[in-house]
Formats: structure tokens, sequence, C-alpha cells
């Protein structure tokens, strides 16, 4: 039997059973001696592999032919034979027995199971835990490697990826081959045809090549797309290096022989981004973009950055003449508003204004919206002015104005396909169609009276008149389609200014100088939900379907349970209003079930330590009565625990990546992440002096810049960043304020009698260098995978990008996108 | 309550409650695509004392409610086993990897899981040589190459 090949895996269950299939091993007492017989392989049928470990490893362990009244007894009789046997050995000739029996007790898993089925296995392990095991063997770190499994890997960290830009990428790059390189190299003897075999070695041409000419590669944006003939060259390239054929190579047959010179590593020892798959195409490594997505992820947590500024130093008359009250950057663009009155937008990979600036609001620029995409093409932006104008983004044309949108300035502003929805000073919100609307769109507005709504007298009330009414008003144009941007209802419900919105899908989320944050219905303007909790004015808000992440004049970030309304976080280290913020859970498939088991579990553990007696208790009284201070920033311990019935856990749940970034008229921008026992912790403060010191003198962070000076001597990383803790100098905050600066926030700031606020204290390693003093209270920050950009009271806008100058993490990042 | 026939590849006979055999999606299709015949069905990938330790499992959990969701990547992946998983689970290597493949081949999604699961604790917290030990694994890597690997593996280590 032995070297026979074994028949393929049947792929019609109704396949007859093949003679040799009724070989089997265990418990069969006709053929006595099989269970040492290496053709129990016989019976796997799924894998190609015609050499199973047990043949090479049993192949010279001849075992001795048994006289027949041994093999006349049954399974048991024998077992108890055998095991009589063996008592009556020395002990060491016991171990020597077992040590040959071994290969039968202990089988590797990437022999005997195919590719598919140690997959699956793999994606039950960590990262460490499986860059670990691929020490194990060449064949084990073969399948380890798969560029799929680390895809997976990527999506459940919670991170998001571009796949049109994947695509695009892929596909760029497997035009660009001829024909004649297009070789199938499939190897015979691997089971797993469907994995990518040749793991291809991006040459540094190529680098090169991708900015053009002599420039350095550009740090942001899509790439530059690569001419034909040098993918040609990189493909042609890589034939000529690539490793032996494995299957033409003796020692790859017979892996035991390793006193000979090995095979080269394969997948070579260090990842590259692009692989060929088995016809040709190029496809991306995902091991390695979830390598430089990690690697990225590191620099965040270990405030490694270099600084840039908008605009470029060389530029400064490109500048806003005032404080930027409002960016977004969406791919290569950023849009600023500022209280110059101007929007302007930027290249970011220039760092230079594209446009010359847009110049139609009378004051202050406070909030704006943009969307670069061909098919809306759209710049809107609010103003102190009370009036919302509408551009167009590729050519920075004004195409629409809403005169008087609210009484008082226009404090924000969001928009999605179907409204625009603007909030003001005047405690108003309002919501405007985009498009043409007819009443018998589902986008049209439904009056719900009582609801603290007002509709304007052309909304149509769709409750008083029969569907076919409606159609025949329509079709006699008795009911004509409102034109875009008319008002379709305001909403009023706070009583201080509304100082932020969000809008997802038909939630509206507001958050108000009057201290708490509402929920609003979109079609109806029906208040659904009001989150109390912050105990002064609330200046920003973010909205994730799942929680609402709200910033204070209290000083504090607070976490909602949008399902509940339950505060399940309240995070505090800024002193002073925390005016902007992002936050990003990373929330991976699934997210959903895993937030609520994990909620449960929380409330679990709460009632099982209420019920064994020990001091636990919803409130501060009770617990500060005993001396015991609750960790409020997301700890699980019971005694912490701020709510129940929440759909998710303390501290809002979320990937071990999740990210808060918070901007503070303390003129710091802190950067939170949550500990091992996912409480949020932060530590590292940015500030925007540094910032614009650092990218004026083009230069790395302190920390990048000590890293890097450590790896140059070969110093250990953990060596480098606790040299930097010795010289760390703990800032104290500064209270400086521009004197002639108004702001345009609202905060109602009647303090309530609440028990001083519990800082936490978590200086990290920020600095401030001598000469650079400029006050600067930060009005808006955004960040994405790879950089964080920030507006405050200074013109300049600035960056940090936490690439950090990493040839490899850049070439990466474009498939990256945030948390 | 129908009952079904299957023959294992070593040819014998073993009568299985229907619903039982349903857990396997690939008999399941099989039903339904062509009827019970009331003919033994042949699982020509699977021995006797495999088959047998399979249907134990799906006797077991012949009641639990579909899994939600069949979808791989909405999954959440614990390495969590229930109680008498476990114990159905303490085989030799030899049986385990059986079950696997029978699960694989018959198409036990969930017997699927906890047989990976299985490994994949057999793996946790392991040493590269202690897997090796293990699953019986030869080293095939030069101790510079290990070296080599070892540093290129840094990124991943402990933030």
């Amino acid at each position: 039997m032995e070297g026979e090949p074994l028949p393929d895996a049947p792929d019609a269950p109704d396949t007859r059973i093949s003679p040799t299939l009724q070989l089997q091993t265990t418990t069969v007492p006709e053929f006595p001696a099989l269970s040492l017989s290496p053709s129990f392989k016989l019976d796997e049928g799924y894998s190609d592999d015609t050499r199973s470990q047990a043949d090479k490893d049993l192949g010279s362990d001849n075992v001795m032919a048994l006289p027949n009244w041994v093999l006349a007894q049954s399974e048991a009789g024998r077992a108890e034979l055998a095991y009589s046997l063996l008592r009556s050995l020395r002990t060491s000739s016991i171990a020597a027995v077992v040590d040959r029996l071994n290969p039968i007790l202990h089988i590797d898993p990437c022999v005997r199971l195919p590719p598919e089925v140690t997959w699956e296995i793999f994606t039950y392990l960590d990262a460490r835990t499986l860059l670990n095991a691929s020490l194990a063997s060449r064949s084990w770190r073969e399948r380890i490697l798969d560029s799929g499994l680390w895809r997976f890997h990527y999506i459940h960290e919670g991170w998001d990826m571009d796949t049109s830009a994947i695509r695009a990428f892929e596909q760029e790059h497997s035009e660009a081959m001829s024909p004649q390189t297009r070789k199938s190299r499939l190897r015979h003897s691997e089971p797993d045809l469907g994995e990518p075999k040749q793991k291809k070695r991006v040459p540094s041409t190529w680098l090169d090549s991708r900015s053009g000419g002599n420039q350095k590669p550009t740090v942001f944006g899509p790439e530059t797309p690569v001419a034909d003939s040098e993918g040609d060259h990189y493909m042609t390239d890589d034939d000529d290096q690539a490793a032996p054929s494995s299957t033409d190579d003796p020692e790859f047959t017979l892996p035991t022989n390793i006193s000979q010179s090995p095979s080269p590593l394969y997948p070579p020892l260090r990842s590259h981004l692009l692989i060929r798959d088995t016809d040709g195409s190029a496809k991306v490594n995902y091991f390695h973009i979830y390598k430089q997505r990690r690697r990225l992820e590191a620099n965040w947590h270990q405030g490694r950055y270099t600084n840039f500024q908008l605009p470029d130093p060389s530029h400064p008359e490109e500048a806003h003449r005032e404080c930027v009250y409002a960016i977004q950057f969406e791919g290569r663009w950023l849009v600023s508003g500022s209280r110059d009155k101007t929007v302007r937008v930027w290249n970011l990979d220039t760092k230079r204004l594209w446009h010359p600036p847009l110049v139609g609001h009378i004051k202050s620029v406070l909030c704006l919206q943009f969307d670069p995409r061909p098919e809306e093409n759209i710049i809107i932006s609010g103003s102190s002015d009370r009036s919302v104008i509408v551009w167009k983004f590729s050519t920075g044309e004004k195409i629409h104005q809403i005169e008087q949108a609210h009484t008082d300035s226009v404090l924000n502003l969001k928009f999605d396909h179907r409204y625009l929805v603007t909030c003001s000073k005047d405690r108003t919100v309002k919501v405007w169609n985009r498009r043409d609307l007819l009443p018998n769109s589902k986008d049209y507005p439904r009056i719900c009276h009582g609801s603290g709504a007002t509709y304007p007298t052309w909304i149509v009330d769709l409750n008083a008149v029969a569907p076919n009414v409606l159609e025949a008003g329509i079709a006699h144009e008795q009911y004509k389609a409102l034109e875009p941007y008319t008002l379709l209802m305001t909403v009023e419900g706070h009583g201080a200014a509304v100082n932020a919105m969000q809008i997802h899908g038909d939630d509206i989320v507001t958050a108000s100088g009057d201290r708490v944050i509402k929920v609003w219905n979109i079609r109806t303007g029906a208040c659904s939900k009001t989150l109390l909790g912050h105990e002064k004015g609330i200046a920003c808000v973010e909205f994730d379907s799942r929680r609402i992440i709200s910033g204070s004049n209290d000083n504090s970030v607070r976490i909602y349970d949008h399902a509940t309304g339950a505060e399940v976080a309240c995070l505090r280290a800024h002193s002073n209003l925390v005016r902007t913020l992002q936050a990003g859970f990373g929330d991976a498939p699934g997210a959903d079930e895993t937030l609520h088991g994990e909620a449960r579990a929380c409330e679990a553990a709460f009632f099982a330590a209420q019920e064994a007696g020990l001091d636990v208790d919803m409130g501060h009284r009770e617990q500060r009565r005993n001396g015991y201070q609750p960790n409020t920033a997301g700890s699980r311990d019971p005694r912490d625990i701020p709510a129940l019935g929440a759909k998710i856990p303390p501290g809002g749940g979320g990937s071990s990546w999740a990210r808060i970034v918070s901007g503070s008229y303390d003129e710091s921008i802190l950067i939170w992440h949550k500990d091992r026992d996912n409480r949020w912790i932060t530590d590292h403060q940015l500030r925007h002096s540094d910032a614009l010191a650092n990218s004026a003198r083009a230069n790395l962070s302190q920390v990048a810049r000590t890293t890097v000076a450590a790896q140059a001597q070969h110093l250990q990383a953990a060596q480098a960043l606790a040299a930097l803790g010795q010289n760390a100098n703990v800032n104290p905050h500064a209270g400086r304020s521009n004197p002639q600066f108004v702001p345009p926030l609202v905060i109602n700031a009647l303090p309530l009698n609440t028990p001083p606020a519990h800082h936490h204290h978590h200086h990290g390693h920020q600095r401030r260098p001598q000469g650079s003093s400029t006050a600067a209270r930060v009005f808006k920050l955004q960040f994405d995978a790879r950089k964080l950009i920030c507006a405050s009271v200074d013109p300049r806008i600035v960056g940090w990008d936490f690439a950090c100058d990493d040839e490899d993490i850049i070439e990466a990042s474009p498939f990256f996108k945030g948390l | 309550m129908s009952s079904i026939t299957l023959t294992s590849s070593d040819g014998v006979d073993i009568s299985v409650e229907r619903t039982t055999a349903e857990r396997s999606v690939l008999i399941k299709n099989m039903l339904e695509d062509l009827g019970d015949s009331g003919e033994a069905i042949p699982i020509p990938n699977v021995n006797e004392a495999v088959l047998k330790k399979v249907i134990e499992w799906c006797e077991h959990h012949k009641h639990d409610p579909p899994s939600a969701s069949d979808d791989d990547d909405n999954r959440r992946k614990t390495t969590d086993i229930d109680e008498w998983d476990q114990k159905f689970m303490q085989v030799d290597q030899e049986m385990l990897f059986e079950i696997i493949l029978a699960a694989n081949y018959l198409d036990i999604k969930a017997l699927l899981d906890v047989g990976c699961k299985t490994v994949a604790n057999m793996i946790k917290g392991k040493s590269p040589e202690e897997i090796r030990k293990t699953f019986n694994i030869q080293n095939d890597f030069t101790s510079e190459e290990e070296d080599q690997i070892r540093r290129e593996n840094e990124w991943a280590e402990d933030r």
C-alpha cells in the first residue's frame, strides 16, 4: 500500500466505496497490525499529499511480524498483552518504546489536515501566537503566512480597509504584466493549490518609480499610476530571482534531511505588498497589510510621528488670516473654514491651496462639510452671518445660498444625500431637502403633532391626505416638488445654543449648551431621547450608531449607549472645555452580539458581587461614603459599573485598538486608548504649537527622533522609551487665551452642585519646545488611520503623520481606513 | 421518528435518527435532493469508529438551534468550548483529526469549530519547540533562519 497514490476526495456523495478504503485503522480485528501501519492514512481522502509524516517517520521503523496466536486475540486482549509485556521491561526500555510510538500519538496537523482546515484553526489564534507557531516548521510558516488568513485577522482587529483602492491597485499591477510572464506555478506536492504561491518582492526600482522622476514619494493620496513597462519589469525580475521550484528540489521532498543546506525560505523572510496568485495576477499580501497596520498603530500608541502644516511653511501667504474653526479632510483634500470669512480647499499631497479662497460669507465660517465624489462635488458651509452657502467643490463657485437660514449663528451642519441639517445659536435645528422632493417620496417629512417640531405651511400633512388624492394632486401639479434646500421642519427643544450635531441614518443627534444631548427622528422631528450627565454645556458630539460620545465645558468626555441612553464612561483628563473629538471603536463584524454579551457579563458580575455581599452599588454617593473612588473610564469591576441595562459594556466596548482623540481649550489634544482592563487612558498629549515647531523644522517628533537614534545604536525600543521618560517634563496646563478671540460656541456655564472631578493624571511624554508658546485653543480635529489634523486659534492648520516616514507603512497606508 | 442507515467506509451499517444525521449538511442536502429511498447512504471517507463518534456528537447536539450565522466573518472567535464538547474531544490526536476531517467532509460546521478550537488551544501559549513536541514536527529551519524569523516577527510582540 505504501507509496500508492491516494484517491482524490470524492466530489459526489454517492461515490461507491473504493476497495482500498476498506482498510481501516482503528478497532478492526481482521487487520491487527494496522494500528502501527502507515496505511491508516488511507481514509484521509482529502489531501493530495502522497506522503504522510507517519510514512517518513515509520519507514525505517520496521515492526516485527507477530505470531498468529497474538493476532488471534481481540483488540482488548492484545492491549492487555502489550501492557503486560511493557510492564516486564525496565523503565528506560518503556521510554524507548514510547519514543517510537510518538509519531502515532503526535501528528502534525499541517500534514494531516488540508489547508482550509488549518486555516480555520489559525483563525482562532492571535497574531503573536501565530507568528510564534510559524517557527515550528517550514510548512507551518507557509500556511500561517497565508494572505487570506491575515485578511481575516485584519478585519477582526476592527480595522477597516479601502477595498476599492485595493482592487484598483491589484488590477493595475495585473494588467501591467505581459501574457508570457503569466506562468502557472502550481506545485504538485502541495494540496493547497488555491493559495498564492509566489510572494513577490517589489524591487526598490519599483518603489522609486512610483513617484515619478526624482521626487520623493508623495505622502498622502492615491498612488501615482505605474507605467506598464515598470510592472513588466517587476514581474520579470521576480521570475529571475524566484526560489527554485520545490518539486525540483530533492531536499524539499525529504524535509527531515536538514543536515544539508535547506531551500530558501518560502515565503521570503521579509513580506512585501504584492504577491502573485497562481493565475499570475497580482494580489496585495494581506499579511503585509496587517503587519504595516499594526506597526502604524504602534506609532500611535508610542507617539511616533512627523508633523506637517497647511500651508507649507514656504507659502505663508496661503494661510488663513485668522483662526480656523472648521476642517474636514477626505482623500487628498482638506477644506477649512475660518474667522477670516473664507473657505479654503487644500491639497494634502502638496500642502498647498488648491483654489483661491472661497469668498461669500460676511462673517466667520463656523462649520462645513464637503463631499468630493463626482456625484456630489459639494461643500456646504455655515457662518455666524446666519447663512448657509453651497459651493461646487471642484471649482469653488457658489451655487446656492440659504440667507437667514437661522436667526443667529449657524454653529454646525451635516448633510447626507437626502437632507441638510443645520443647528444654531438660536436653539433650533433645521432640516432641509437636498433634492427635488415630492410628497410621495419616502424622504418627505411626516408631520408629527406634539413633537416639538414645526413645519412650514408648504409641507403637506400626509396624515390628512388619502394616498390616491395625493397621487392625483401630484399628477395635476396641485402638489409641486419642493426645490432643493427648502426648509422641511424646525426642531425646537433645547434650552440653549445647539453647538454640535451628527446625522446617522434617520437619527439626528444634537448637543447643546443646556447640558443635554437629544436624539431626533429626521423625518418627523420627534425627539426620541434626551441624554443627561454632563454638568456643563456640551461642545461636541459624535455618533456611530451604537454610541454617542460628547465633550463638554465640564472638561469631560462621556460615552453613552445609544440604545438605552445610559452613560457608560466619563473620561477626565482635560483641564478646560472639550471642544472637539473623534472616536473610533473599531467594531469587528458581529459587534452587536459581542457588545451585548460583554454588557451582560458585566451585569452578571455586578449581581454576583451584590449577592456575595460585596459593597457594590450604583451611584457615587454610596461609594464615596466608604472611601472608594470609582473608575468611570470603562472599568468592568463590579464596583465601577456606571449603569445597568445598557447594550454596550462600560467604556463602550469595541476593539482593543479603539481610539478617541479629544481637543480642548486647555490647548492640548489627547489620544485615548484602552488599557488591558478596557479602561480608557491617555498617554500622549499633543500640542498645536509643538506641531508647528516640528513641521517648520521638517522634523520628527521627539519620541520618533529618540527612537530612530535608539535603533541606530541597536538599542531596544523599550530602552529608548525608558530614557525618554526620564526627560519628560510634566506640562502645567496653560490657561492663556487669545484676548481678541470671541468663541463662536455658546456654553451655558452654570455649574451644578457637583462633586469635585476626579482627574486621572496620565501625563506622558509631552514636551513643549522652548521659544514656542502660541496659545492655541483647539477648535476642530479629525483623524484617519494614518494622520491627525487639527485647527486652532492659530491660522495655520497642523497635522501629525503617524507613518513617521516609514516607507513600508506609507506604501500600505492608501489601503487603510480608520477604525 | 424516521431513521436512516449510513454505511461507513469500512462497510459497517449504522442506523441513525434522521434529525440527528441531518446535523450534517451533506447528508441533509442528499436526503432533500434524492429523497429517502430507504437505502443505506455510503459515507466513503469516514470509518466506523469515527462515524460513531460523530453520530454521538450529533445526537447530543440535535436540539441545538441552528447557528445564528454560518457566515465566517460574523463569528466571534473565542476558543471557549462547552464542557460536554471538551470531554468529547478528549481523544487521541489520530481520532481528533479524523473527527475534524469527518466534520469537514460531512459539513457539520459546529463540530468542525469545536475540533478546530481544540487544536487551537493545543497551540496557544506554547513555544515553537513545545509545539513541535506536541505535534511531532521536525524542525526544518536552520538556527540562523530561526533567529532571522524571530527578529522579523518582533512587530507582533505585545504593545
